[in-house]
Parts: structure tokens; sequence; C-alpha cells
């Protein structure tokens, strides 16, 4: 009995072992012939504080919600403004009236289509006080809207309203030259007005949200991963080809590099830097240029910076290449101006026609420090502290600096450093002489980067203020001819790079790693990668 | 009458806790909306403000919040504009306390063996291996210890995943990253508490009576060794809940470490608030509970002091 059990049970084994090897076998056939999934698993490092376009003011936040929202412009695969949710746009003579024709076949994730009254109710909500929207104020170009916002004004004053369900037209207060550019930040996508009416939560969880890009929210386990999937109404679904997206949340740099080598995460940003000088001659690594400036600003009000020579000493005195070389290693570029590369104009890139402002001299430095100290009548420089916010590299380079300047033109300063709140707090009360900053252009146009130190931006904490900077940014912001309103932004840095309220130090950079089972990913210069058009091309 | 004696003085520990952090949170620099990319002009940040009470003078805030706590709602977070406290405590507990009771187990479970086999084979070849992994334990922090786990459990044997939570699989790594040094010492305190157990008299006695080994080592010997063990239960959970911050962030869990240190970095004080008023009642719980336990494992032990003795 217990043998014929056992010739039974082993025949069993044998026959199972045959059928499922030759259903592997057809599996992998199969494999090599059909599709591969079209999925990819990102690191978004961190939870997303907000999917509500109105409230979102981070990358990571504009990482997931560039993937599920249109707005009247996008972005094409190289990164320029093209008309989106919007078909068509007619500009009027002066150039402040825009009047945008919603595509028939634009649709919500869940079917219904998208009217322009979304995109007017979307717009004011985001002006409304209540709503306590953070970048309200790239709409202030629209009439009403500032006041509006500030609580002075109504909503219907606001220059946005739809004519109809699928004509909005837009009033600015002047022409804008870079409107389309704008156009592109997902503060102005649109939202589903009876969602958002009906549920002020729309936007905490999966069920229920909507959205009209490419793709739709399916997973939010928060503080774990974001999950996305094609949107089958999108009107142009034909271009996606990744069907699923899915966000991981790891913070620490070890461990998501870790996660990429065993193959759980396809692609990675910012790598530890112990790990880059392996990886450099890795395909599979990328350097991206990013846009934006790391430097340190002057408090123009306090001494010994509000002499001009001796800000531009200390400039000159400090070796930018020994940084991005030794410290950073991840491509930068050295800094002698203000607006980032990447930025397109007719006449090529913003930075290359601009050229450098000034160049590193310890000799001419040494020439200046004196100079402005006689001028000042100082026989000694007061003393000088150097904060920053409390971060490994920043430590580095501000060490590196601090001995820069000691070899260099002979001043000895401090270091401190600030946790992060604490630091915007200190700088805010200009409580500091030089002090670290890093700006990012939110969208790539050297506007945005200017915009930093006009007289009355909230971040301009160098108290350095000039009418002829803030006149040239006035006038450049409604010059409707491209080309002359390049011109004028030159003229406006030329203008900031002679004053030096800051020391530019270098250009950042973004480093990857990429899973070479996946093609045609977008790096933007300013954002995270682009993967509407990606393709995995193998297992 | 010691139960309602204690229950008192436990309310009043959480409420002066909760008190100390409203006091500590609002001395610090730094402005929870402050940020170097937006602009919130002066009137919006106002309505902002005045949704979390920010615009009261202070007493009106502690005293608000107070009231909100009687009632177990802790309010709203300033960082998530759609989540409150209570959401995020509820999401996040679960997780953490996985990984807390789980290295807790191994910890004391593996501590409790090592120990007593060190105690049992005391100054031999065993003691001293087991000594020896004590000190690794103790001196090697978790922050080490765990990309060590993932570098060869993960990525070089591929055994397990490498971080993030999900499965069980996901559990082993953390747990075993948070376990060691609490093992370590529990393994210590077990041997020396052992060691001296042993030499007790009833243990001869017990060995007089021609009572087995086994009978011996686990009815007189664990039983009596262990009280060291249980004391040190209530700061092991200290330590087990502030360890579990260090791992969450390594391993990427979505557990309440991770926003209780994220909060304090964002100067989100609803979740700051929230989550130190929980944890602390979590402790003073345990602590109630493990000096009920005493009394359970040694009737002698009288919890409250008679005059007189």
């Amino acid at each position: 009995m217990k043998k014929a059990f056992a010739s039974i049970f082993a025949l069993l084994l044998l026959v199972s072992a045959v059928l499922t090897g030759c259903g592997s076998k057809e599996n992998a056939e199969d494999g090599a012939a059909k599709n591969i999934k079209q999925e990819i698993t990102l690191n978004a490092m961190s939870e997303p504080p907000s999917l509500d376009p109105a409230i979102a003011s981070d990358t990571t936040s504009g990482w997931v919600i560039d993937h599920l929202f249109e707005g009247l412009y996008t972005k094409n695969q190289k990164g320029e403004p093209v008309l989106g949710a919007a078909s068509d746009v007619k500009v009027s003579e002066d150039g402040k009236t825009y009047t945008f024709t919603i595509r028939d076949d634009a649709k919500w994730s869940d079917g219904d289509p998208v009217t322009a009254q979304d995109f007017e109710y979307a717009w004011k909500r985001v002006l409304d006080p209540k709503t306590g929207s953070p970048f309200a104020f790239y709409m202030y170009y629209i009439k009403g809207a500032e006041e509006y916002n500030k609580g002075k004004g109504s909503a219907d004053q606001v220059g946005v309203k739809a004519l109809d369900d699928k004509t909005l037209q837009v009033e600015l207060k002047s022409p804008l030259g870079y409107f389309d550019k704008l156009l592109t930040m997902w503060t102005f996508y649109p939202v589903k007005k009876s969602l958002v009416e009906s549920n002020p939560k729309w936007a905490a969880e999966a069920k229920g949200y909507v959205s009209n890009g490419a793709y739709r929210l399916t997973e939010w386990k928060h503080n774990s991963e974001v999950v996305i999937e094609k949107n089958q109404h999108y009107w142009n679904k034909d271009t996606i080809n990744m069907e699923k997206v899915t966000w991981k949340m790891v913070n620490d740099a070890t461990t998501y590099y870790q996660m990429y080598k065993t193959g759980e995460l396809d692609l990675i940003a910012t790598l530890p830097t112990d790990a880059i000088e392996q990886e450099k001659n890795n395909k599979e690594y990328k350097v991206v240029p990013y846009f934006g400036t790391y430097m340190f600003m002057f408090n123009v009000d306090k001494e010994p910076f509000n002499n001009a020579k001796i800000r531009r000493a200390f400039a000159m005195a400090i070796d930018r290449k020994a940084i991005v070389e030794n410290i950073t290693k991840s491509g930068e570029k050295p800094a002698y101006a203000f607006v980032p590369y990447g930025a397109n104009t007719p006449d090529g890139d913003f930075r290359e026609v601009g050229g450098a402002y000034f160049e590193e001299n310890v000799k001419e430095a040494k020439k200046l420090l004196q100079e402005g100290m006689k001028e000042e009548g100082w026989s000694k420089l007061p003393e000088v502290t150097l904060i920053y916010n409390t971060a490994e590299n920043h430590k580095k380079i501000a060490e590196a600096v601090q001995e820069m300047l000691k070899r260099n033109l002979g001043v000895k300063i401090k270091l401190a450093n600030q946790e992060w709140k604490t630091y915007l707090e200190t700088t805010d009360q200009s409580n500091f002489q030089l002090a670290r900053m890093g700006w990012v252009g939110i969208f790539v146009d050297p506007t945005v980067i200017l915009d930093f130190y006009l007289g009355d931006s909230p971040n301009n904490r160098t108290n350095w203020v000039n009418k002829q900077f803030d006149d040239l940014m006035a006038q450049a912001k409604v010059e409707q001819d491209d080309k002359k309103r390049y011109e004028l932004l030159h003229e406006a840095e030329k203008v900031l790079m002679t004053d030096m309220p800051f020391i530019p130090v270098y250009f950042y950079s973004q480093n990857y790693l990429t899973s070479p089972k996946f093609k045609g990913i977008v790096y933007p210069v300013n954002r995270y990668p682009d993967v509407r058009w990606a393709k995995k091309i193998a297992e | 009458m010691y139960i309602v004696k204690r229950l008192l003085t436990m309310i009043v520990t959480i409420w002066l806790i909760a008190t100390l952090t409203f006091i500590i949170m609002k001395s610090i620099p730094g402005d929870p909306f402050a940020s170097d990319a937006n602009v919130l002009p002066e009137e919006v940040l106002q309505n902002i403000r005045a949704k979390y009470n920010l615009d009261k003078p202070l007493p009106v805030q502690y005293v608000l919040y107070m009231k909100n706590l009687l009632t177990f709602d802790l309010g709203p977070s300033i960082q998530s504009e759609t989540r409150d406290v209570n959401t995020l405590i509820a999401d996040g507990f679960p997780v953490s306390a996985v990984l807390g009771l789980q290295s807790l187990v191994i910890a004391l479970l593996f501590g409790i063996l090592l120990g007593i086999i060190a105690a049992l084979n005391h100054n031999r070849l065993l003691d001293r291996l087991a000594m020896f992994l004590a000190i690794i334990g103790i001196s090697v922090p978790s922050f080490i210890l765990a990309p060590l786990l993932i570098k060869y459990f993960a990525v070089e044997w591929k055994l397990l995943p490498v971080a993030s939570w999900g499965t069980w699989a996901h559990s082993i790594l953390p747990s075993i990253a948070l376990a060691t040094t609490p093992m370590a010492v529990i393994a210590r305190f077990m041997r020396s508490s052992m060691l001296e157990v042993m030499q007790q008299n009833y243990i001869k006695t017990a060995e007089a009576k021609g009572l087995s080994p086994a009978t011996i080592v686990i009815k007189h010997g664990i039983r009596n060794a262990i009280l060291p063990v249980i004391t040190f239960i209530g700061p092991l959970f200290a330590v087990l809940i502030t360890g579990t911050f260090v791992i969450e962030k390594i391993f990427a869990i979505p557990g309440l470490g991770k926003y209780f240190v994220d909060s304090i970095f964002n100067r989100d004080y609803p979740v700051i608030l929230g989550t130190t008023v929980f944890f602390s009642t979590i402790l003073v719980i345990t602590l109630f509970l493990v000096d009920i336990s005493y009394r359970l494992i040694d009737p002698r032990i009288k919890l409250t002091s008679n005059k007189g003795d």
C-alpha cells in the first residue's frame, strides 16, 4: 500500500514538473514576443506635503502633480511650453487679453469634460485668501488678482472669466512676455469644480481624487508610497507609454542607493557623496544641470559689507573649482553671475550670452580689500561671521571658504550654523553679515532668478535695493518683443553684478542613477524627471 | 486604593509633560510658515494663523489646547493640510507598534536566553562568547548596525528587502537592528541576576530535594532572577520608542517616529504636542503595568509602603 502510494506521488510530481516546465517555456517565449509591463518605480524621498495644485509649493509634490494634471500649456519633451488642455489661444493687440479655447476632448479622469469654468474656479480658488495658497503671487499679473488675494477686492473683479463652457478669457495688468511658460506651473492647473466644491478634502486620499492629465491617482499609502496609472480619458493618451508609476518614500541616501542596487528602485537622484566616486564611470550615472544658484548673501547694511569693493574682494578670493571638484563632485559649474545655464533665448543660452561678470584673482582681491578699507577708514577689518544652515555639505563648503579667505586675503572669518527654521528667522531679521542661500527657478526663465533681488522681494534678505535694477526688471516683464526682453534682463543682471550684494559660488547640478531598462526619460533643469514618454525595454 | 492613587499620578504626569512641551516648543525661534520659496502676504498669513489659534495670546492657546486634549482632539497638522494629528497617529502608530513589539520580543527572548546560558556556564567558553556578543550589541549603535545588515542581508545575499514596509519580511531587519542593544543589556542584567540567585540557599535546598536541573533553573532560578529585567522594561520601552525614529528613517518605515522628528523641524506645533502626549501616555501606562507585574511575579513585594515596617 505504502509503495503504491509513493509511486503514484512520484508520478504526480513528475507530471507537474513537466507541465510547469512546458508552461514556463511558453511564458518565456511570450515575454520576449509580447509586451513588457510598462511600470517604473521612483523615489520621492519624502511624503509629498500636498497633492492639491493650489496648495503645493515644493518640487516633490510638483513631481507627482505634473504627471496627474495638465494646464492650458504643458511642457513637451524638450521642456518647451506647448498648448495642452487648450487647443487655441488668441492674444489681443495690446498683449493684455488672452482668449483660450479649451479642447473638445479634454476630460477629467472620471470621464467628465474639462470646462472653462473649472479653470476659472481653480484660479480664483488659488487667489481666495481663505485658501492660503503659498504660490498665489504667481497670479498677480492678472487684473484684480493681488487685490483679491490680499482681501481688498472681490473674486468678480479678478480678470479670469469663463465666457462659455470652452472659452476662457484672461485679462492681465500689462503684457507679459513669458505668460506661456508661467501657465505650465502647477498653480495654474484646473481642478474639477463640482468635486472640490462638494468635498474640501478631495486631495487628501486617492479615493475620489480626479485629475485631467496623463495619469490618475490610484493609491496613496501615506508616508509609504504613491501609485498613479495611465488615464484612459486623457486626450493625448496615445503618446503616453508608461502605464504605471510608483513613488516610494525613502529619505536616507544610503538606503535608497542600496535599493537602486537591488532593483527595488529604478531611478534615484542625489546620490550619497561617497557613492559618487564609485558610480562616476557607470553608464547608468547621469549629471544634469539644475536651474539654481548656490550663493552667500551679504548684509549690505552691516559692516564691513556696506562697502562694494570689500564685497567684490571676498568674491574674487574664492576658488570655486576646488569646491565643485572636491566637495560637491556632481558636475556643478562655478558661478560668476546669477542666472544659471539652461535658459534658452533667441541668441542662445542666457548665461553663455551674458558670460562672467568677474573673475577669481587673488592679487586684485587683496588690492580691492585695501582700497575698500581705506575708503571706510578702517585699519583693521571688522570681524566677520559666515552662517549657514546645518547640513553636511554646507559645513564642508563653509570650512573651505574660511580657509580660502585666510590664505588668499589674509582674513580670518568665523563660522556658525543654525537649524533651518531658526536660520530663516535669523536671516529674515537681518541678523547676519554673510549667509548661505540657494535659489532655484520654479520655471525656466531668467526673470524668476533675478526676481530674488528685487527691492521688495521677501526673499531678498541682503537689504540691497537698487531702483535701476527694479526698473529694468519691471520693463522686462511687460516687454513683448522677446529679443528686447532678454536684453533688458542682461542689463539688469549687469547692474546686480556691479554692486554684487552676494557671492555666487556655483550653479546647481543634479546627479541620477537610472536603470538601463528604461529609455525616453526626460530630465528637466528645474524639476524631477518626467516619465510620461518613458519606455521599459527590458525586464 | 493603590490603583486609584496611581492613576491620578499618571494623569498629573501627562499633564506636566504636555505643559512643559508647550512652553519649550513656543520658546524656540522659528516660524512654521517661514520658507525660502513661498511668499504669503500678511493678510493670508493671518487667516492661516487663525486656523491654528496661533493669533491668540499664548495663555489662551494653552487653555484651548488643554480643553481639546480632554476630548482627545489633538488638532489639525500645520504641515499636512488635509490630515489631522489624530489621523497621523492612527496611521503611524500601528506601524511603529509592530516594529517596537517585535523588537521587544526579540530583545527579551534572546537577551534572557543569552543571560541564562552565560550564567549557567559561568567563566567557561559559552559565557565569554555570550558576553562578547553583548559588548558588541551595546557598543555598536543601531544606525551603524542597520546599514551593515542591509548591505549583507539585502544587497549581497539578497535574502531580504532593503527597506520600506509591506510584508513581514520587511520588518525583520529593522526589528533586529532595533533589538540588538536592548538585547545586550538584558543579557548582562539576566546573567548577573542569575549568578546571584543561583548562589542562594534555596537553590541548594532545591538541589538537595532532588529536583531536576531544569525545574530548578526555570521554577526557582529564572523566576527570581527576572525581576531586574522586568524593572528594565519601563526604560526599555522608552529606548525602543526613541530608537524607532532612527530605524524608521533608515528603513523608510511609515511610522510615528518619522512624523515626530519631522514635526519638530517644521515647527508643526499640534503634531509635536500630540505625539509627545501620546508617547508619554504609552510610557506612563507601561510603567504602571510593569509595577503591577512585579506583584504578580513576586508576592512578597508590597506595592505600597506600610508604616512601621
